[in-house]
């Protein structure tokens, strides 16, 4: 198996892919409904109809569960302030992981699945390139392309709440912080991989590439989850939740790898458009 | 003294089964170098599994096979590198251009050089036609321009042999006649081997060397268009239309020695001979001498469509 071969799949496949709206769209729409209009919703709307005296009052048993850090790093905050910063730097969070997610599992699903749909799948396999290097192109194309767009909304998100904030917080910069870097660059990538790894499953088990989104949807399940979860006070995204989600997708990630890697043979692959 | 010719395919007792159903049943061939070998056959018979499986697409349930002395199970890289294939659709990416597809191609093949490269793509796309529209993605073709870029595909890395799976598909007439010139040319000057499976009796006929004639998987006959033709719809006959009844020249026809049979239809004499050419005069002098008025005489050729259609018949009622 050679790199380059693996690199000359994943060029071909990211051609096509920036020329196929169906693709390009939800991986760049997604990201700004959560870089842009969340962040903008939770700063302006208090401005607009504004906070009630006690800071807690508003967000109620969602405050109560914060842990002791949170609340003291609030405590001398307004209502105002103090919804801006847990709501951005922490409630948010879990969203993040959704754009790694989607972005991987649709571009997944258009590269390995599409070229099923497109029936251009039997000329490939009839070329010299190894499995492995068809697999290792196609997770590429998934991951890297992925990767970007959660960087980048990440520096949009960034940008966003800090511009929004900057007048209401006296000037004090929220984020790049140590919690959402260590989030950007170290949770996400194993969330895209995980997304990549699932797709490869089900793509080889479909025959094309709308069947492989729709199962590979049930991939947010788990963050919906999550942000269920931290809405509800059973969990909240700190530190120890970053170690717990690297630890889990982590292991996610080798699981469903190990059964790509098994699926991933050309002759089931074609089998299953014939 | 014939000259002796490398085997650039040769299968034995190639087998493919999927789950119960056997797609492919024992075939056995051989294709020389600079040969075209046509594999006929209804829809369903085996063709293009048989093409899968010499491309390392799909693998045999058993038997073996070599490709430019590739072998299919221990070298499979050596024999895709080795062929070229038109697969049954036209496989190609559509959102890219003409010179896009035929750049990836090239490379997946193994070749590096970029000089080389851009050669060999202009040089196919000017002999398709296609040079003024490299530019174009592939969606805007139409469905004769795929096919002949998906041919162009399949040559892009000049392979000893090919796999055409329905080459002229949706061609029009003069396209058609482009892609067996084309097909000629790469066998008889460039000495390459052609595996070409298709429907068209024109295609097989026009040049195929060889034809094999296979049904439900298993091969029905092995032979020159020419040899098929005799051996499976009989030797050419003589068709005498006579002015009125025929009815009265029935033996004299007969009589004559070199004459193995005459049948008669609506004033038409339809006699069988040995060799039809050779015995014609002879049959027209016995005719006019026996005061037949003869107004026309007619060489029927039997076509290769007579003879397959007569196999598959045979197969169907098997």
């Amino acid at each position: 198996m050679t790199l380059a071969n693996a690199m000359l799949v994943f060029r071909k496949d990211w051609l096509e892919i920036k020329r196929n709206m169906q693709v390009i769209a939800p991986i760049v729409f997604v990201p700004l409904i959560f870089t842009i209009i969340l962040p903008l919703i939770v700063i302006v709307v208090p401005t607009v109809v504004g906070m009630p005296g006690t800071q807690f009052q508003f967000v109620g048993t969602l405050f109560q569960s914060l842990p002791p850090d949170v609340r003291a790093a609030v405590a001398g905050m307004s209502a105002e302030q103090s919804m801006i910063y847990v709501f951005t730097l922490y409630f948010f969070a879990p969203f993040f992981l959704i754009i790694p997610l989607m972005a991987s599992s649709v571009l997944a699903s258009d590269s390995f699945a599409g070229e099923k749909d497109r029936k251009t799948l039997e000329a490939l396999l009839a070329t010299p390139l190894t499995d492995g290097e068809l697999m290792l192109g196609k997770i590429l194309v998934s991951f890297l392309p992925s990767m970007a767009v959660t960087i980048l909304a990440f520096a949009l998100y960034t940008v966003v709440v800090d511009l929004a904030a900057y007048g209401i917080f006296g000037g004090v910069l929220l984020l790049p912080n140590l919690l959402w870097i260590a989030l950007v660059f170290g949770v996400t990538p194993t969330v895209a991989l995980a997304g990549i790894g699932v797709t490869v499953i089900v793509s080889a088990k479909v025959k094309g590439y709308r069947e492989a989104q729709q199962l590979s949807a049930i991939l947010v399940l788990p963050i919906l989850a999550l942000i269920f979860a931290q809405i509800g006070g059973a969990v909240f995204f700190g530190p120890l939740m970053i170690l717990i989600l690297v630890a889990v997708f982590a292991a996610i990630d080798v699981v469903v790898f190990m059964i790509g890697m098994r699926l991933f043979h050309r002759e089931e692959i074609l089998m299953k458009v014939l | 003294m014939g000259v002796s010719r490398a085997l650039a395919v040769k299968a034995t007792d190639l087998t493919r089964r999927f789950g119960n159903f056997l797609a492919v049943d024992s075939l056995s061939f051989e294709v020389e170098e600079g040969e075209v070998l046509g594999l006929l056959g209804p829809n369903g018979a085996g063709k293009t599994t048989t093409v899968r499986m010499l491309a390392c697409i799909i693998s045999p349930t058993s038997g073996s096979a070599t490709v430019a002395g590739h072998s299919l199970c221990s070298d499979p890289i050596g024999v895709r590198r080795s062929a070229g294939v038109l697969t049954e659709n036209p496989s190609l990416y559509e959102r890219l251009t003409a010179v896009e597809n035929l750049e990836f191609y090239a490379h997946a093949y193994g070749i590096s050089d970029s000089e080389r490269i851009r050669g060999r793509i202009r040089e196919l796309l000017e002999f398709f036609g296609l040079w003024e529209r490299r530019g174009e993605k592939v969606a805007v073709f139409s469905k004769g321009m795929k096919q002949k870029l998906a041919i162009a595909r399949a040559l892009v890395h000049n392979p000893p042999v090919l796999f055409l799976d329905e080459p002229t598909s949706g061609l029009d007439p003069e396209a058609a006649k482009l892609i067996r010139d084309m097909v000629v040319e790469l066998t008889e000057r460039e000495r390459r081997a052609v595996l070409l499976c298709t429907h068209r009796l024109e295609d097989a006929e026009k040049i195929c060397d060889r034809v094999m004639i296979i049904s439900r998987g298993s091969s029905k006959i092995v032979g020159s268009p020419d040899e098929l033709r005799v051996r499976m719809a009989g030797s050419p006959k003589l068709e005498v239309r006579l002015r009125g009844s025929s009815d009265g020249f029935v033996s004299c026809a007969r009589s004559m020695p070199s004459v193995r049979g005459v049948e008669h239809k609506d004033g038409t004499l339809i006699i069988s001979a040995d060799d039809v050419q050779a015995v014609t005069p002879q049959i027209v002098r016995a005719l006019v001498e026996a005061g037949a008025e003869i107004m026309s005489i007619t060489p029927s050729i039997p076509s290769l469509e007579d003879a397959y259609l007569k196999l598959i018949k045979e197969g169907a009622g098997q």
